[in-house]
């Protein structure tokens, strides 16, 4: 059954997934202190944080000591930790929100556990006191949308191992895509993007996967520890994994590269076995992913709106 | 006497950092080459290189930029000092390799005494010589330098965009006739020059390889 879900599908479900948020004014910006109404919403999983911060910045108007900060000074902390806005709010919850992933085992379907207490997340949003371990916003949002470009360039460049594809989109399209992941709008992003991508049966040169490894309890800096290597997306066959096989035209015999096999290469200590998680589990959209799942369809399917996928690592047990 | 590269436009990772200790190991010899630091940063996911320089630049006084910078805080303790002219803006430039493009990346950070972070209208002020400042504004989303995470230390910092280095290197460089170590020092005077980060000539002058 599960074959017959299609790439498509899967996308349409990732755009489709949103998050609770409940946002709270930082009670030193407040003149109720803490007694200032929180700003709810279901908001998407592969939207940025600072696209919130007009309506925020509104919602909280009245509540505001410093009445003229504007909407692009705002920021988002989660228990202490300033929130870095270029990424997508779904890793930022994947990385710091604790929740327990969704997984095949868990009963439920379409509902994922992430229960208890991590849901609605909770954030605090300041406008004053920008800290100095984050890029500053600006007021027309160009650094957002430079951010945001750059990453699909990284991302376009793995694919095809050159950047003409996004360097000769047109402006309108290199725009419009931007506005499509802001918008939500994946009919039109899928037109735009379907530019860019390899045909389905030209295969990536290199897969634009980045993981995000666990940070220690003690961590004093909010800074990540990110593992990315090129990672083309069929290896050579190992005697162990008959099941996949491929015949490369070359003649040597070839199998996708998994989920699993990438991450034994990469992280051996983490992910002995190719096949089972054994200390950790790869997370992607809060659900945990299987290593079996071969790495190009992960990203056609999976990847966020600027053509990355984004797996958190979580310790188990 | 050394090996080509073996990748090129690309440069892997072995031969980036050879390049990059050789740089340092020259610089120890090369005396007055107007940077004040170099230094091999060695990690155990990468090594980087970094280039430490000051630029002079007018005093805060006579410029109006920076001058915005100082809100009038009468009561500030540090006022006298800050009010002398300091007329050195410290640049400490990085050299990682990328690991999407397999170039060389150089991130930049500006340090300005008792400022805070200095943005990107500064970088183009004080930075940028200006007979590239058009040419660097006018590519991209806003411009061919953007502000982006440090790799290594997750702080925010400068960097100019690696993109379009292996396409540069290929029209500039022969495939056949260069190694790492001539291979950065091209990369520094097509990357470098853009952001007051020159080569000196002696280096070039130890390098006829």
């Amino acid at each position: 059954m599960e074959n017959r879900v299609s790439l498509g599908s899967i996308q349409k479900a990732v755009w489709d997934g949103r998050l609770p948020l409940e946002i709270i004014l930082a009670s030193s910006e407040s003149r109720t202190f803490d007694k200032t109404d929180p700003y709810l919403i279901a908001y998407p999983r592969i939207s940025y944080l600072p696209s919130l911060l007009p309506r925020l910045r509104d919602f909280f108007s009245a509540f505001l000591i410093e009445p003229n900060s504007q909407s692009h000074d705002g920021w988002f902390e989660f228990e202490g930790v300033p929130l870095k806005w270029h990424y997508p709010v779904g890793l930022l919850f994947d990385l710091y929100a604790g929740a327990d992933p969704a997984s095949k085992t868990a009963a439920g379907g379409n509902e994922s556990p992430e229960s208890g207490s991590s849901l609605p997340w909770r954030l605090v949003v300041h406008f004053s006191d920008w800290p100095d371990d984050l890029v500053r916003l600006d007021a027309d949002g160009m650094v957002m949308n430079d951010a945001f470009i750059n990453s699909v360039k990284e991302a376009d460049f793995l694919r095809n191992g050159t950047a003409k594809g996004i360097m000769s989109l047109s402006k309108e399209d290199s725009s419009g895509l931007w506005n499509a992941v802001q918008e939500v709008n994946l009919l039109s992003f899928q037109r735009i993007s379907n530019i860019l991508l390899p045909q389905l049966s030209q295969p990536f040169r290199n897969v634009p996967i980045r993981i995000f490894l666990p940070l220690p309890l003690d961590a004093e800096s909010s800074s990540l520890k990110v593992v990315q290597s090129p990672l083309p997306p069929s290896i050579p066959a190992s005697n162990m994994q008959s099941s996949q096989m491929l015949s490369s035209r070359s003649g040597f015999t070839i199998q996708p590269q998994t989920v699993g096999t990438f991450l034994h290469t990469l992280l051996p200590n983490l992910f002995p076995s190719r096949r089972t998680p054994v200390l950790a589990k790869p997370v992607l959209h809060g659900a945990v992913i299987p290593m079996s799942a071969p790495i190009e369809e992960v990203v056609r399917s999976s990847a966020y709106g600027d053509g990355w996928a984004y797996l958190v690592v979580r310790m188990m047990g | 006497m050394a090996a080509f590269c073996s990748a090129f436009p690309f440069l892997a990772h072995s031969e980036f950092e050879g390049a990059c200790q050789d740089l340092a190991d020259r610089c120890t010899s090369a005396q007055n080459i107007g940077w004040s630091d170099i230094r091999l940063l060695t990690k155990p996911d990468g090594t980087s290189l970094r280039i430490t320089k000051c630029v002079d630049i007018p005093s805060p006084l006579e410029s109006p930029a920076l001058e915005d910078f100082e809100e009038p805080e009468d009561e500030d303790p540090e006022a006298l000092v800050r009010a002398k002219p300091q007329p050195s803006l410290q640049i400490d430039y990085d050299i990682l390799l990328s690991p999407t493009y397999q170039v060389p990346v150089l991130y930049f950070s500006l340090r300005w005494h008792n400022h805070g972070p200095l943005g990107l209208d500064e970088v183009y002020q004080y930075v940028v010589p200006e007979r590239y400042r058009q040419e660097l504004k006018s590519v991209g989303v806003m411009g061919g330098i953007s502000m982006g995470y440090h790799p290594d230390s997750g702080a925010p910092a400068f960097f100019v965009h690696p993109c379009n280095t292996a396409d540069a290197m290929a029209n500039i460089a022969d495939a056949h006739s260069v190694t790492p170590g001539s291979y950065l020092l091209i990369w520094l005077g097509l990357v470098g020059h853009c952001v007051s980060l020159h080569v000196p000539r002696e280096l070039f002058a130890s390098c006829i390889c």
